[in-house]
């Protein structure tokens, strides 16, 4: 199978179909605010004692609803979340599990099943009930925050979320915690550098799903050649008017913090501040044309916008629709890109938190991670796929885009973790820049 | 039984409004309730909120931050109401009086928009109005625009989209108003010597065409002046020679309930629409719904978002007030019903 049957064959990335979960929101929103009425206790660690209060029902809930034999997902003594002495998920039998996941990031065959999942259950005898249920994570985080907050099951066993959602879920202790001895090809096969973030060190919560980078998509035919962020904040005649930038906040602000020689790892108000000038003074010089979600894309085929701030997968795919776009991190050296990741993890309440454990660690088995590789156009997170897919689909493997090298990943960074506050300041004030207030 | 209810007669009533008055206290008066509360909480969705009058200040807070956002949601709303009045008058004057054995086809066409998604035709016009699309790329190869010329990602673009998407709920209430229309009085008005509307007609004709063509003018960035005066000359004899008197005093006097009722009809959910200023905006053509829909999902604001929606509630009402005083010949509830 060639590259540009593969990417033909998958037109549609997850990020585009992003755009149109806004018109769902509602549904979300009244989801969200449905349980607000009752006015609850915060769910972070310093309500401690009202975490741990629900988590005894959770559990009961969860055994009840495997309705088996099956573990339940912590005993009812739990200590609170978020201490040290966390319990971690225990051994049980492997029963049938449900996952959540962003639309068209898995393997497909022609019939439309997904042939490493067919290959899980089949060797443990169980149905994995994969459902391409998240859109936003904002969207998916009103879904499932009642039930969390209340301490019930989602009725989700895997659910896959970014970063900074990642980072809020277990802050709030709303997240199992792994057990590292149910998951040998995890422990061995992640790549390094997904092993340092701050929001949860060890990677004791969440394995990464797929990584992708943001970057400068641009169409030299237009702009020329594009080497700095810089680009995005000056006026020129070839780009004015038709510079796209993203609605998420962190790859926007990331790429701005980069451009003016400021560290997105470790995000300040004073920083994003500058940001908000520089981004302020862009808007009013008309150089912007809109902040979108995976819109950009459209745009930029069409030739309404020829410099955006891109995500790698994307590119990958309009390149087969328009050869000539270029995706950049820059070439002076000063300026880099933002890395960003999709994480699985076990939500608290899950009914089948060991079988989900289980199933993450399939996809840290290179060659499954390959043949996911194969269809998604993602940054892959386990070590040793490429190596599969050099036989496999040599294309794939020497895409740069794909599996980006050493040198190119040191250059990426990750948007650090935010207060509650500060993320309030920040959503906030980037709004009010998207929106011209 | 019989005689049960005859003695209780109000049950029948309220047996009939029962379903609807359920209906609207779970789905609408319920989380209508729940969002004023949410008007009234402080805090933020990690630390928990709670409520006091005391956070009243939510109130004054979204006004001052958002005051030109509201007033530009009421601008765009306002001239998109307009040109669809524009253009939903003369057709729905054409399909009820000229339509003859057309009428139900024509009926058809201007519903049949429906039957495809709204999401969807929105897009497409994103295509259609694109830089080099098939509208501005063969007028920008002949010349006509410079190349740096774009309709997308400006105010014109949000308000065209919200017009196209509204025409309907405008023309079917002005057409079922002039399907009422008893053409005797016409006739009666022509007998007793209703001509051609001089000279009225030339001075109403001269001021529409020149505000739309200037208008026009304006968009295209070329010379507003000389599309005005054009504008203004051939809607002078348009009218001049076209309207009659008997439209003036008759026809339209008795269209006006389906005017205010499409006006409603139009009007109000233009101004809470964020899809068109989403997807045909630019970043200096954001509605409220947009700042609304933002506060919501992405901040987890419900305060303020509560606040903001009942602000604009109340803005709503305060607007369709004021235009039901001025163009209301009829209640409110009747030119509804009868849209």
């Amino acid at each position: 199978m060639s590259t540009s049957d593969k990417l033909t064959g998958s037109p549609i990335s997850r990020r585009r179909l992003l755009q149109g979960s806004a018109l769902m929101g509602t549904a979300a929103f009244l989801a969200a605010c449905g349980t607000k009425g009752t006015v609850s206790p915060a769910p972070t660690a310093a309500a401690a004692a009202t975490t741990a209060a629900s988590a005894a029902p959770s559990a009961a809930a969860a055994s009840g609803a495997a309705g088996s034999a099956a573990p339940s997902a912590a005993p009812a003594s739990a200590a609170p979340t978020a201490t040290p002495s966390e319990p971690m998920i225990p051994n049980g039998t492997v029963a049938n599990v449900v996952w959540a996941n962003w639309p068209l990031y898995i393997d497909v065959d022609k019939n439309g099943n997904h042939p490493t999942i067919q290959a899980f259950e089949k060797k443990y005898g169980v149905k994995v009930t994969y459902k391409e249920a998240i859109n936003d994570n904002n969207d998916f985080f009103g879904k499932i925050q009642p039930n969390l907050q209340a301490g019930q099951p989602t009725g989700w066993d895997i659910i896959t979320m970014t970063d900074w959602m990642a980072a809020k879920l277990i802050s709030f202790g709303w997240i199992e915690r792994l057990n590292p001895a149910a998951m040998p090809n995890f422990q061995a096969n992640v790549k390094d550098q997904y092993k340092t973030v701050d929001w949860d060190p060890d990677v004791a919560h969440h394995a990464p799903w797929q990584s992708g980078m943001t970057g400068i998509g641009y169409d030299p035919k237009v702009t020329g050649s594009v080497t700095t962020l810089k680009a995005f904040f000056t006026a020129d005649p070839r780009w004015t008017g038709k510079v796209d930038m993203l609605t998420e906040m962190r790859d926007t602000i990331g790429l701005t913090m980069l451009s003016l020689g400021l560290d997105p790892s470790k995000p300040t108000r004073a920083a994003f501040d500058q940001c908000i000038t520089a981004l302020t003074a862009a808007k009013n010089a008309g150089i912007i044309r809109r902040f979108t979600g995976n819109d950009y894309s459209q745009d930029l085929s069409a030739g309404d916008a020829v410099l955006v701030m891109a995500w790698s997968g994307d590119m990958v795919q309009l390149l087969v629709d328009k050869p000539g776009l270029k995706f950049s991190l820059g070439a002076d050296g000063t300026y880099g890109g933002m890395l960003w990741s999709d994480n699985m993890m076990v939500p608290k309440g899950a009914a089948q938190p060991y079988t989900a454990e289980l199933l993450m660690d399939w996809y840290y088995i290179p060659a499954n991670a390959a043949a996911v590789e194969d269809y998604v156009n993602y940054i892959c997170p386990c070590r040793g796929a490429d190596v599969v897919l050099k036989k496999l689909d040599p294309s794939v493997a020497s895409n740069p885009l794909i599996f980006p090298p050493d040198s190119t990943l040191a250059r990426l960074s990750i948007f650090g973790s935010l207060t509650p506050d500060d993320e309030s300041y920040f959503n906030t004030g980037f709004d009010n820049l998207i929106n011209g207030a | 039984m019989g005689t049960f209810l005859k003695h209780h007669r109000w049950i029948t009533p309220l047996a009939l409004l029962a379903p609807g008055l359920l209906w609207l206290l779970v789905f609408y008066l319920y989380p209508a309730l729940q969002m004023f509360m949410a008007s009234f909480w402080s805090g933020s969705l990690a630390t928990g909120f709670t409520f006091s009058l005391s956070n009243w200040t939510n109130y004054p807070d979204a006004v001052s931050t958002y005051a030109p956002i509201y007033l530009r949601s009421v601008l765009y709303a306002g001239a998109a109401t307009v040109t669809t009045f524009l253009i939903a008058y003369p057709l729905a004057y054409t399909i009820a009086f000229k339509g003859g054995r057309f009428k139900n086809l024509l009926l058809f066409l201007v519903v049949a928009p429906f039957f495809t998604s709204f999401l969807l035709r929105t897009v497409s016009w994103k295509i259609i109005l694109s830089d080099s699309g098939p509208v501005l790329g063969p007028l920008k190869a002949i010349g006509i625009l410079p190349q740096q010329f774009h309709v997308l990602a400006s105010p014109m673009a949000v308000i065209a989209g919200i017009t196209y998407a509204f025409l309907p709920f405008m023309t079917l209430p002005i057409y079922v108003a002039l399907e009422k229309v008893d053409f005797r009085l016409v006739e009666a008005a022509k007998d007793l010597y209703a001509g051609p509307w001089r000279p009225g007609g030339a001075i109403v004709g001269a001021i529409v065409g020149g505000v739309l063509m200037a208008v026009l003018g304006f968009v295209f960035n070329t010379s507003p002046l000389a599309f005005a005066i054009v504008g203004a000359v051939v809607g002078a004899v348009l009218f001049h020679f076209r309207v009659s008197e008997s439209f003036v005093r008759v026809t339209f006097p008795l269209s006006i309930s389906g005017v205010f009722a499409g006006g409603l009809l139009t009007f109000i959910p233009a101004i809470g629409d964020y899809v068109n200023a989403e997807l045909l905006g630019g970043p200096n053509t954001s509605m409220i719904g947009n700042v609304i829909q933002a506060k919501f999902l992405t901040e987890n604001d419900y305060p303020s978002a509560s606040a903001l929606s009942f602000v604009m509630m109340f803005g709503v009402l305060i607007v369709v007030a004021i235009y039901a005083k001025i163009l209301g010949t009829e209640e409110l509830s009747a030119a509804a019903a009868r849209a």
